[in-house]
């Protein structure tokens, strides 16, 4: 068990694919989008998860993005008023972590061991700087409070619903908002089944993000061409300065 | 359609209408009170879910388009100093390149932050309340006891004695006042160390300097210290472009146009009032923006953790 959940957790870091868990297409898992793009009116969007398990049988989905260190401020008091005293590096830290389970004890208390959920990504998340051993449990808390106030991390136990499938299956469904703040790139989606506290099977497939339109040309200039960009930056809002100025030239006098 | 508009480097997506709101009514006192408004856009922007680099950067590329439009607008009305706005900033970029070296160096001992939020409190509150206490005195007074000052033989202060025994003394015709260009060259390197530490285009300290320490009227400060900060902020947009990619140009355009239909309305209300009506005003925003910074200072976040960047 303890190999297999540190596969799984391995895995789930972009590493191995999960042995003997995965078949082809074990719990026919749908998602729908699987390419989801941010265009100039984009404010998010709901994807659509659908699987098949096992009847009596519970699950968890999860759409996890890619780990990468990410650089934070700690604050405290210094001289009686709260400041930032510290650099806190996270690393092993999802780029964004939406789940939802069928029974809302699956998430909101995962049996020991689990491969997901909060307490699965503690134990892949790790502290460098301004954070003592001692306080690791406490920022953790910290660090999730931060994300879901983001709206990048997010937990909705009893969120997949479950009814009656082909044969003797069942068949779970999800809508997960994705976020507006979700990043371009490529996230993975995986069903998680369990009977009993036992996973008996895991599938997993891609969700993609990409920019497309205005905001892709706007961001490769801005990126590529740094100083250039600036500089049409300038000349637009003077521009737009004079000729508000003109417009209200002859409005409403002095 | 949604009405919500995606920003690309703020990686977020926003509601128009709210970003068009912020932005006019930053315009609005911008026109007014001749500052330009960073002080308050960016803490606004940063409420709204934009990061803080984003925040800061954009807006000062906004408040480009807001000081040309006021300052195309304050000039027609004759109220921009234009040789005094030029030896101020040159003052301001000396300023300005001491203080980033200056915060560099503050980095590297681990106390910046406190630097820049100490700053901050102590400057607003020392302006802030300055200015409204001496408005307000001002206002009170009566009219007789007003004309009985004028009359009185002015007390030369040390203050006036120094300003008259610089070098090069020279006079600044539209603002009808006789000084040593040193002076104003000083006072804005000053400002710029300030502005640079602050992480501002610095008007909310350049105007009451220009009144308290120039003697320059209430209404050609206003112009001319919009036509500074315009200046300041071209230099800072295309920096943060090149350097650190953290101007939003969706962000500043939705801004820029509601700022600049929000300055030609200040610019109308700021003719309407009177100078200490508009210092009252102006202190009132100043010492609000104070209250808040220190609350945050006092009590304790909700949150240990937080991102980088912004004050």
């Amino acid at each position: 068990m303890k190999a297999r959940s540190l596969a799984l957790l391995l895995w789930l870091c972009w590493g191995l694919p999960a042995p003997a868990l995965a078949g082809s297409d074990p719990f026919e898992l749908q998602v729908r989008p699987d390419l989801v793009e941010i265009g100039a009116f984009f404010n998010g969007h709901d994807v659509k998860i659908s699987g098949n398990i096992p009847s009596g049988a519970q699950a968890v989905v999860e759409i996890t993005g890619p780990a990468a260190a990410e650089h934070l401020m700690r604050k405290g008091r210094r001289g009686g008023l709260w400041m930032n005293v510290g650099k806190v590096e996270v690393q092993g830290a999802p780029s964004l972590y939406l789940a939802a389970s069928t029974s809302p004890p699956l998430l909101k208390a995962p049996p020991a061991g689990a491969v997901w959920g909060y307490p699965a990504l503690k134990q892949q998340i790790r502290f460098a700087g301004q954070v003592k051993p001692e306080e690791r449990d406490r920022f953790l808390d910290q660090f999730f409070q931060l994300k879901e106030s983001e709206e990048i991390y997010g937990a909705f136990p009893g969120g997949l619903k479950v009814k009656a499938g082909p044969q003797n299956l069942q068949t779970v469904t999800v809508r997960i908002p994705l976020p507006t703040k979700v990043k371009p790139g490529t996230y993975r989606v995986c069903l998680t089944v369990v009977q009993g506290d036992k996973v008996i099977g895991q599938q997993c497939c891609d969700l993609k993000v990409v920019m497309v339109g205005f905001p892709a040309m706007l961001a490769s200039l801005a990126y590529g061409h740094g100083a250039t960009y600036g500089i049409l930056a300038v000349v637009i809002a003077i521009v737009t300065g004079f000729a508000m100025g003109y417009l209200f030239k002859g409005g409403g006098g002095h | 359609m949604s009405l919500s508009l995606y920003l690309p480097l703020a990686g977020n997506s926003i509601n128009i209408l709210l970003l068009f709101g912020l932005g006019g009514l930053v315009g609005f006192l911008s026109g007014v009170f001749g500052v330009g408004g960073g002080f308050l856009l960016t803490p606004l922007l940063i409420m709204a879910g934009i990061p803080s680099t984003v925040a800061a950067a954009s807006d000062s590329n906004q408040i480009v388009a807001a000081s040309t439009s006021g300052t195309y607008a304050h000039w027609r009305l004759g109220n921009v100093d234009f040789k005094m706005g030029i030896i101020l900033i040159i003052g301001g970029v000396i300023g300005g390149t001491l203080g980033v070296y200056l915060i560099k160096a503050l980095r590297a001992m681990g106390d910046a932050d406190f630097v820049i939020k100490i700053t901050y409190v102590v400057m607003l509150g020392g302006i802030g309340g300055y200015m409204f206490v001496e408005a307000l005195q001002s206002l009170r007074r009566k009219p007789v006891e007003r004309k009985k000052t004028v009359t009185e033989p002015a007390k030369v202060s040390r203050y006036n004695r120094l300003v008259q025994s610089l070098p090069y003394q020279m006079k600044f015709e539209k603002s009808g006042v006789t000084l040593s260009p040193v002076m104003p060259l000083i006072l804005g390197v000053l400002v710029g160390i300030l502005a640079a530490i602050m992480g501002v285009g610095g008007g909310f300290i350049m105007v009451p300097v220009m009144v308290y320490m120039l003697r320059m009227p209430m209404h050609v400060v206003v112009g001319t210290s919009l036509f500074q900060i315009l200046f300041t902020c071209i230099n800072v947009t295309i920096m943060q472009a090149a350097t650190n990619f953290t101007v939003d140009l969706v962000l500043a355009l939705i801004l820029l146009l509601g700022s600049t239909i929000g300055a030609q309305f200040g610019v109308r209300l700021s003719k309407r009032l009177k100078g200490d009506q508009l210092k009252i005003l102006l202190a009132s925003i100043v010492l609000l923006v104070m209250v808040q910074m220190l609350l945050s200072l006092v009590l304790p976040p909700y949150l240990l953790l937080g991102h980088k960047g912004g004050h």
